[in-house]
């Protein structure tokens, strides 16, 4: 029987994960709401809240006209109301036209406040690539990691996806939860990494990252789809003799250097990958972070693969050529374990 | 005659109440400005001056549980919800003792307690009231959320989202639009498709009424109609008040785009306490009982700013605190 179940539970699919973790939070908290476009009726374009609708009504499961303004600025109103809502944007990129109340308003009022005024909000999105070209594809974890005030984490398994979002539920500050689309659209038996979920409800903290594979030579940081692929290239490489720890990060706010640092220390090398923009995002900020930690000479390598500061393009081979991909991962792991 | 409810002082009759709650928003913003001068608040200020009889005239209708979110120009309608002018002065003046301590500072003041908050982003208020009234229809009270905006703010995305949500859900928001007939420069008549914005509710199935901003009577009439509209689940109202802003958009306005008569005749012909004054005056009210309350509340706030000032600054060491709740996420 529990056999059974736990094979059930590695076929479901994530999206249905995620919204159990949503009903079981709004199960326990009657000031928690949904709100955002196609999350009653559809359930979600990716169904992340199918049945939420049915179960708590109009009033707490909020179908939203394609206004994001309003309503990512009526989740600050619902926090002062003392309300916990969250607030799906669909795809990541629309963030643009909502932004004002994302930074402005839900990220800086605790401060502005002196502390007097919590937002608990969490704003839920879908981001990364699935060939869906540069309007449909952003990670922009590190846009929302570079502004204060917003804790931002991006998960790659069931298990955290379902920990997380309670967790985020649960948090009396601002969240930005990016799921992967690639993730939410696989197949519960293609993810490497799928620790047992269990059916209750759980928490995994903010700011706590985990070693999904031990390794010695190299160690290769990075998050959401991006550790799927690091796995598989770990893989790859193990092969021809080479040992890749691989940490999933889980949060980029708060980020856990402690992790990362301890392992590199021992590696000696340290890859970054991200999915995201190259330029003055995660990459970049992690492996300073490392280095200030370790000192100038506590490195022997410091690598980073990233999408190089152009927008997402539409045709499969160009995507393919920016994208940091289990391919462009195995060949730096090499190049860089080619160098010791 | 009825008699007016919270701020104003007990058992005074009701024009009186009016009257001292525009002498102590007109004092508010004057101790403001001569805090300005003294060099203690720094960046942009925006006072109310000439705008009073609007959040006057709102004052009446509230209700402790009624939320207001308020604009740049936010001091009349932090008084009018009854926040405490103190914590207010201290906060626009940067101080530890201030409504957030320190660092809202005078276009960013949040007060949990009586369900005010603003924000420095023109139009951004009208979601975040949205959001209250949607908590208020869950609730199942009576409670209204008023979103303050100006006439520049009811031009934005923001507002027209909001209307429309707040419309098809027949939410109880109303819209303040104290419509000034300025957006810094740009004057309503040029860059608005409709001659009031009252008129466009019937676009989101809201009451629309327009009232004259400068007559802190009819403002406590058409606002009070506009709050029993809500009230009664009856959906949302734009109140328009049209009035008229006395000095710049900030102070430091060099105010290149209306020349200095024309503030001089704004100023004569449409102050709402000359004007209220005047009516009083006529249907017999003693002119010392209005110098009486003049007097008072301008002695009244003098204190208030020289108390403030004596208050300690932020200590630079708490300058990273209440990020988060935890302190987390900090560059470790």
């Amino acid at each position: 029987m529990n056999n059974r179940l736990a094979n059930d539970r590695r076929a479901m699919p994530l999206p249905a994960t995620i919204a159990e973790a949503i009903a079981l939070e709004m199960e326990r908290d009657p000031s928690i709401l949904c709100i955002g476009e196609d999350i009653g009726r559809a359930g979600g374009v990716f169904g992340t809240t199918r049945g939420l609708l049915d179960r708590f009504g109009r009033d707490r499961v909020v179908d939203a006209p394609i206004a994001e303004m309003a309503f990512s600025g009526m989740a600050v109103g619902l926090a002062q109301a003392g309300m916990r809502p969250l607030v799906e944007i669909m795809f990541v990129d629309f963030i643009g036209v909502c932004l004002e109340q994302v930074y402005n308003a839900a990220a800086k009022i605790p401060y502005m406040s002196g502390g007097r005024q919590r937002m608990p909000i969490v704003f839920k999105t879908a981001g990364g690539c699935i060939g869906s070209a540069a309007q449909h594809s952003q990670c922009l974890w590190g846009l929302f990691a570079h502004l204060p005030g917003i804790k931002v984490v991006a998960p790659c398994n069931p298990h955290d996806h379902k920990g997380l979002m309670a967790e985020a539920l649960r948090s009396d500050d601002p969240v930005v939860f990016i799921e992967h689309k690639d993730l939410l659209l696989r197949k519960g038996k293609d993810f490497r990494h799928h620790p047992e979920v269990p059916d209750e409800a759980y928490t995994v903290p903010m700011g706590k990252a985990a070693v999904v594979r031990p390794g010695t030579d190299v160690t290769l940081a990075t998050l959401s789809l991006s550790v799927e692929h690091a796995l598989e290239a770990a893989e790859t490489v193990a092969a021809e003799g080479i040992s890749v720890e691989v940490i999933d990060l889980r949060s980029i706010v708060p980020l856990d250097t402690d992790t990362v640092a301890r392992s590199a220390a021992s590696t000696g090398r340290l890859l970054v990958v991200d999915e995201d923009y190259l330029s003055f995002g995660l990459s970049a900020e992690l492996t300073l972070r490392v280095i200030e930690r370790l000192g100038l000479t506590g490195l022997r390598q410091v690598e980073r693969l990233a999408v190089p500061d152009v927008p997402i393009p539409a045709a499969l081979s160009l995507e393919k050529a920016v994208l940091p991909g289990p391919d462009k991962i195995a060949q730096r792991l090499r190049q860089m374990a080619g160098g010791r | 005659m009825i008699r007016a409810n919270a701020e104003g002082n007990s058992g005074e009759p009701v024009t009186h109440a009016r009257f001292r709650r525009m002498a102590r928003m007109r004092a508010f913003d004057e101790a403001c400005l001569d805090a300005l001068r003294r060099g203690v608040i720094h960046g942009e200020l925006h006072v109310g001056l000439g705008q009073e009889a609007v959040a006057a005239g709102m004052a009446e209708s509230l209700r402790p549980e009624d939320a207001v979110v308020s604009s740049h120009r936010n001091h009349f309608h932090a008084l009018a919800k009854g926040v405490d002018a103190r914590a207010l002065l201290a906060e626009i003046c940067e101080r530890e003792t201030g409504l957030c301590r320190g660092r809202g500072g005078h276009m960013h003041p949040f007060d949990p307690a009586t369900n005010f908050s603003a924000t420095g982003i023109v139009g951004a208020s009208l979601p975040v009231a949205l959001g209250y009234a949607h908590a208020f229809g869950m609730q199942g009270g009576d409670a209204v959320a008023i979103g303050v905006t100006g006439d520049g703010g009811s031009h934005t995305g923001g507002f027209h989202e909001s209307m429309v949500m707040a419309g098809a859900r027949r939410l109880p928001l109303v819209a303040l639009v104290e419509n000034n007939a300025l957006a810094i420069s740009v004057p309503f008549s040029e860059i608005s498709p409709t001659a009031t914005v009252a008129e466009r509710s019937s676009a989101y199935g809201a009451l629309g009424l327009h009232v004259d901003g400068t007559d802190v009577d009819a403002v406590a009439r058409v606002f009070a109609q506009a709050m029993d509209h809500a009230r009664a689940g009856r959906g949302p109202v734009i109140v328009e008040a049209t009035c008229h802003r006395f000095r710049g958009h900030f102070e430091g306005d060099p105010e290149g785009y209306r020349p200095r008569e024309e503030r001089r005749r704004l100023r004569e012909q449409f102050d709402p306490l000359t004007l209220y004054r005047a009516r009083l005056e006529a249907a017999g009210e003693s002119p010392d009982v209005l110098d009486g309350i003049l007097a008072a509340e301008k002695s009244g706030m003098k204190t208030l700013l020289a108390e403030v000032l004596e208050d300690e600054m932020p200590d630079p060491a708490g300058a990273l605190d209440h990020v988060f709740t935890d302190n987390a996420g900090r560059p470790a």
